[in-house]
């Protein structure tokens, strides 16, 4: 990005684009450029651990899939000599004569994702890196784990390519470290380096592996719960210290710590794994100049709490690491969250510049006759054709029955192939096509497309992967190879014969979503949602909007919440597209997605609401403490209530000298497994508040880990200087609160000075966490399962974020996890993007490979309604009998109904019982064949 | 006496923190070695070093800073000074004087440790 110039709606941004000097629609990625290339660089991809050639690709899944040259060290470019890699490659996709070309886009927004930056090698140096071979970072010794990286997931050390048998993680390398400038903490490293430590550990049972870390930040969803289970299962050592530096004594690594009693130790390890962490994006400063967006005090991308994807410039937005360090499920949140905000602002610009892409009408009679099928074999350049034999199994192909046309190709992906295949379909009237070739997975749409093209059903391909199957794995065996190959394509000519066209039907969407929950996330959800266009009905329960939001004093970053609050409630109630129903319950949900009916109850009265999708907002609850002398003392508050009495001024602590506050109350192992993720950071927003209104008054915080995580590790590094006292204690040994005769007393463990102490407090805080609301109701409704700490399921952890297994429900907020203001906020964003997307579509279309139930065989048992995990099977009455039948909108074709149907009354579109038995007999049949020529 | 340190370190709290016991199982230093932690060089004395060997160490020695960056200014130059006295009082018993050592080591190094207790196993050997 060169300049960017404009407003929000209409951005002009020049871009410079570098030439690849290979031509991406061309490059079919075989990989023998790199072959031939003599210059060796360093592979970055791999952390400098290997070297790869000038011309290379990434990674096998980089997009473009296609590769390109290193103008830094090719010959051809620097020295006009070499040229080997243009005469080798027989797709001539090579092309030196590409420049620099400079692009000007015009666009309404502008979104910034440019992810991290490096830690600084001068610091890694501090820790031996780059003196001591066997220091790594967690980078490389991702690298060194994975089963694609330079060792195939072999972890060796650097130095003499052995096998290391003790291994230590240093964590905070490069965060939490002012010395280095990274006072921030960078959240992901506690958990990459357990999951680094669990991968290792599978790889080599025997490795001895030690962890040291200051405080354990793993406050993810499911996070503690995984940490526990791979701590116990491969018996990791966690120390609990901060290693100063790495020495080398003998060729060995030494590290000499102070646990938490004040004892020295020193220990001797064969790697060291240093858990670099996130910095801001090296190249911030150059964003920040050319779009105007402001920075924070970290370099990070400034945003609020209110609105934590919005840049300091209308129009342009940010997501992921360059917001503030992240993992993966926040960086995807996010990023959809993101696509909202830009929904939002180009809402008069949607569908102005969509394409229609229209097929001919498919040829019935074509169908009605007996199959003609065409074999295409792929040689894939020498993919294929450098172990099997390619002519010999299109000739072969040719000896099969209803086989018309039998050909090779060179790349049957490439534009001019697969023109040419359709001229030959159209020529030969083929209505069965056999594409020996590589994976479905990655090129079988490109097929069908091709198909309907020219008006055949795309379900009448049938693919054999002889290049992952054949060739790739059986590299040494060319003539096995080669007749397994005839195999394949044996196998997929059967089931060809018996392939049917499927209809790709669509449903239509009732343009109306339903928010359930009007909390913050809840009402940002139904915002953006009403901004992007479409109408929202927002139910919630109390008589009043606002959730968990109404309780909150100030967000953390000092903004007064009733502000944020009434901003969205206003904007709410005067949205024409919101309707809001107050004092309402959700009863019942039936439907499906784009056809989804409820029933609201509202005073004892129901009402119907049709809607197309739904967002689940339910929140969650403050947990109610027990024990602690809760309820029993007006001493002891919950940190809610600590706010709530310091928005009421601070004559409370008028006669108050002591403050007390226990964290964990009820969450990691008490009545709650989970982390509730804020109060850490509650805790100490609060306990600085204190602060601000009594200087002098003393504050102590008890704590398990202190997990300000991010940015929010400032704060706690504030209360640190300004004097508030910090006592870590054991999950099994929490501290204990008294009655004393003249008041309150706290009893607690410390553990450096190895004593139990009794601190006087005129008024004890409970950080008592997040609680599920009472989701069992309306999971049962949804058929979204629950996790076991009874949140929302998420539909991948990582990839789906805020969508459940059943099509067009959204989750957001409290309801998918405990979490702050901040989040909440981006995820009720990214839900809100997700639930836009069939809405604005307007149809919702359906795969074809469903599965289908023959009501005549079908016997009414309901297995497979139970079993079916996308509720896509209802069963209804036919002339009094109970019948199973498919909602074609919700299933996914994953099958589960099929191979338990006790009577197989269900198949599955494209993978019919005859199909497949087919294909299992022309599999057979090689073998009668085979044994018959032995006899 | 029975398990008595063959090689007695003194050394301060700057020089090291090095913890015997891992180091010993680890295989980076030898059996009987023991560490005497003093707040600084400085405050060695003569008769701690004589006492050393009177319980049956058969060699002693003290790492203390590097003379131009102790922490206490001139904590190991007097340590030195003492060493070279504490020599010759060996010598006066009849004990080989190079059976008793000063080192000045980086500060909290590991391997400078180490390495001193190499030097004193290969004196009590030749």
């Amino acid at each position: 990005m060169r300049k960017v110039a404009g407003e929000a709606g209409n951005f002009t941004v020049e871009i410079l684009k570098e030439p690849r000097y290979i031509d991406e629609d061309k490059c079919t990625a075989c990989g023998t450029c790199t072959m031939y290339c003599p210059r060796p660089v360093v592979d970055w991809y791999n952390e400098r651990l290997e070297v790869t050639r000038a011309p290379h690709i990434d990674y096998a899944q980089a997009i473009p899939a296609s590769y390109y040259i290193d103008a830094k060290a090719c010959l051809r470019i620097n020295h006009e000599t070499c040229n080997l890699c243009a005469q080798t490659c027989t797709a001539g996709a090579i092309d030196f004569s590409q420049r620099p070309r400079t692009m000007e886009l015009n666009v309404g927004s502008i979104v910034l994702t440019p992810g991290f930056g490096r830690i600084d090698d001068d610091i890694l140096r501090r820790f031996g890196y780059g003196v001591y071979p066997d220091v790594v970072t967690s980078l490389e010794f991702e690298r060194l784990t994975c089963a694609s990286g330079p060792t195939e997931g072999h972890i060796v050390r650097p130095s003499d390519e052995k096998t290391p048998k003790k291994v230590a993680f240093l964590q905070c390398i490069g965060s939490r470290d002012e010395s280095c400038g990274n006072g921030f903490c960078s959240t992901v490293c506690c958990m990459y380096a357990i999951k680094e430590a669990s991968v290792a550990k599978e790889h080599e049972p025997d490795l001895d592996i030690t962890l040291f870390f200051m405080d354990i930040r793993t406050m993810g969803k499911g996070f503690d719960a995984f940490r526990e289970e791979a701590v116990k299962k491969y018996g990791f050592n966690i120390v609990r210290a901060r290693v100063p530096k790495v020495e080398e004594v003998d060729g060995r690594l030494v590290l000499n710590y102070v646990e938490e009693d004040g004892t020295s130790k020193s220990d001797v390890f064969d790697m060291v794994v240093l858990s670099v962490g996130l910095s801001p994006p090296e190249d911030a400063e150059i964003i920040s100049e050319k779009t105007g967006i402001e920075l924070n005090q970290h370099s990070f991308c400034k945003t609020t709490q209110a609105s934590p994807l919005s840049t300091t410039v209308d129009g342009v937005y940010v997501a992921g690491a360059f917001q503030g360090p992240k993992d993966i499920p926040e960086s995807v949140t996010q990023a959809s969250g993101v696509a909202a905000n830009v929904s939002e602002l180009l809402k008069e610009a949607r569908g102005t510049r969509a394409v229609t892409v229209s097929y001919p009408d498919e040829d019935k009679a074509l169908m009605e006759e007996e199959p003609r099928i065409g074999v295409f074999v792929c040689h894939c350049g020498v993919n294929i054709a450098g172990v099997v034999d390619v002519k010999a199994v299109r000739d072969y192909a040719g000896s099969l029955p209803n086989v018309v046309l039998y050909e090779d190709t060179l790349y049957s992906c490439s534009q001019d192939a697969l023109k040419h295949i359709a001229e030959r379909i159209r020529d030969e009237r083929l209505n069965r096509v056999v594409i020996a070739a590589c994976s479905p997975r990655t090129h079988e749409p490109l097929f069908q497309e091709t198909l309907r093209s020219i008006g055949l059903n795309p379900a009448l391909i049938e693919m054999a992967n002889i290049r992952d199957q054949c060739a790739w794995v059986h590299a040494q065996e060319p003539e096995a190879a080669t007749e397994k190959s005839k195999d394949l394509v044996r196998m997929a000519v059967a089931k060809a014969r018996l392939l049917e066209p499927l209809q790709q039907p669509t449903v239509d969407v009732t343009p109306c979503a339903l928010v359930i929950g009007g909390g913050a996330s809840g009402m940002t959800a139904a915002l953006s949602i009403a901004d992007q266009g479409y109408k929202v009905v927002l139910v919630e329960r109390e008589k009043e909007l606002g959730g968990n939001l109404r309780r909150l004093g100030c967000t953390f970053d000092g903004e007064e919440a009733k502000k944020v609050l009434n901003s969205l409630i206003t904007d709410v109630k005067r949205h024409k597209l919101i309707e809001v129903m107050i004092s309402c319950e959700v009863k019942n949900v039936s439907g499906y997605i784009g056809n989804f009916t409820t029933t609201v109850e509202h005073n004892g009265k129901s009402e119907l609401i049709n809607h197309g999708v739904i967002v689940v907002a339910t929140g969650g609850r403050e947990y109610k403490p027990k024990g602690y002398l809760y309820g029993d003392s007006d001493r002891v508050l919950t940190q809610l209530e600590l706010e709530a009495r310091l928005s009421k001024g601070k004559s409370f602590l008028r006669n108050a000298s002591r403050v007390v506050m226990i964290q964990c109350v009820g969450s990691r192992g008490e009545d709650m497994s989970h982390c509730s993720k804020i109060c850490c950071t509650q805790a100490v927003k609060n306990a600085l508040k204190l602060k601000e209104a009594r200087p002098e008054l003393d504050v102590f915080i008890l704590y398990g880990d202190m997990r300000t995580y991010g940015l929010y590790e400032d704060m706690y590094r504030e209360a640190r200087l300004k004097g508030i006292k910090f006592i870590r204690f054991d999950a099994d040994r929490r501290p204990e609160v008294v009655k004393k005769s003249r008041g309150l007393s706290v009893k607690v463990f410390d553990k450096i000075i190895g004593e139990e102490l009794e601190i006087p407090a005129s008024y004890v805080v409970l950080s008592v966490g997040i609680s599920p609301a009472a989701n069992e109701g309306l999971s049962q409704m949804l058929k979204a399962p629950l996790t076991k700490d009874g949140f929302f399921l998420e539909a991948h952890a990582k990839l789906r974020p805020v969508e459940v297994a059943v099509d067009g429900v959204y989750i957001c907020g409290l309801s998918h996890g405990a979490k702050g203001l901040e989040e909440s906020i981006a995820q009720a964003k990214a839900a809100a993007s997700k639930a836009v997307i069939p809405l604005a579509k307007g149809k919702v279309s359906v795969a074809p490979i469903v599965s289908h139930v023959d009501e005549k065989k079908c016997i009414g048992c309901g297995i497979c309604a139970s079993l079916c995990p996308f509720s896509a099977i209802e069963l209804i009455k036919v002339d009094k009998k109970r019948k199973a039948r498919t909602i074609t909108a919700s299933c996914k074709g994953c099958g589960i109904c099929a191979s338990h149907c006790p009577t197989i009354a269900i198949s599955m579109g494209g993978f019919t019982d005859e199909a497949i038995f087919a294909q299992i007999h022309a599999f057979g049949q090689g073998l009668e064949q085979g044994i018959n020529e032995e006899n | 006496m029975a398990n008595m340190a063959k090689i007695v370190g003194f050394c301060c709290n700057y020089t090291s923190q090095v913890s015997k016991d891992v180091l010993e199982r680890e295989g980076v230093i030898g059996e009987g070695v023991e560490f005497r932690r003093l707040p600084c060089t400085g405050r060695l004395e003569i008769p701690m070093l004589l006492d050393a060997f009177t319980e049956g160490a058969e060699a002693v020695f003290v790492a203390g800073c590097r003379i131009e960056g102790c922490h206490n200014k001139s904590g190991s130059l007097r340590a030195s000074k003492r060493v070279k006295y504490a020599k010759a009082l060996l010598e006066e018993l009849g004990i080989d004087g190079a059976r008793l050592e000063m080192f000045f080591t980086k500060r909290g190094s590991t391997a400078d440790i180490v390495d001193a207790v190499k030097v004193m196993e290969d004196r009590i050997k030749s």
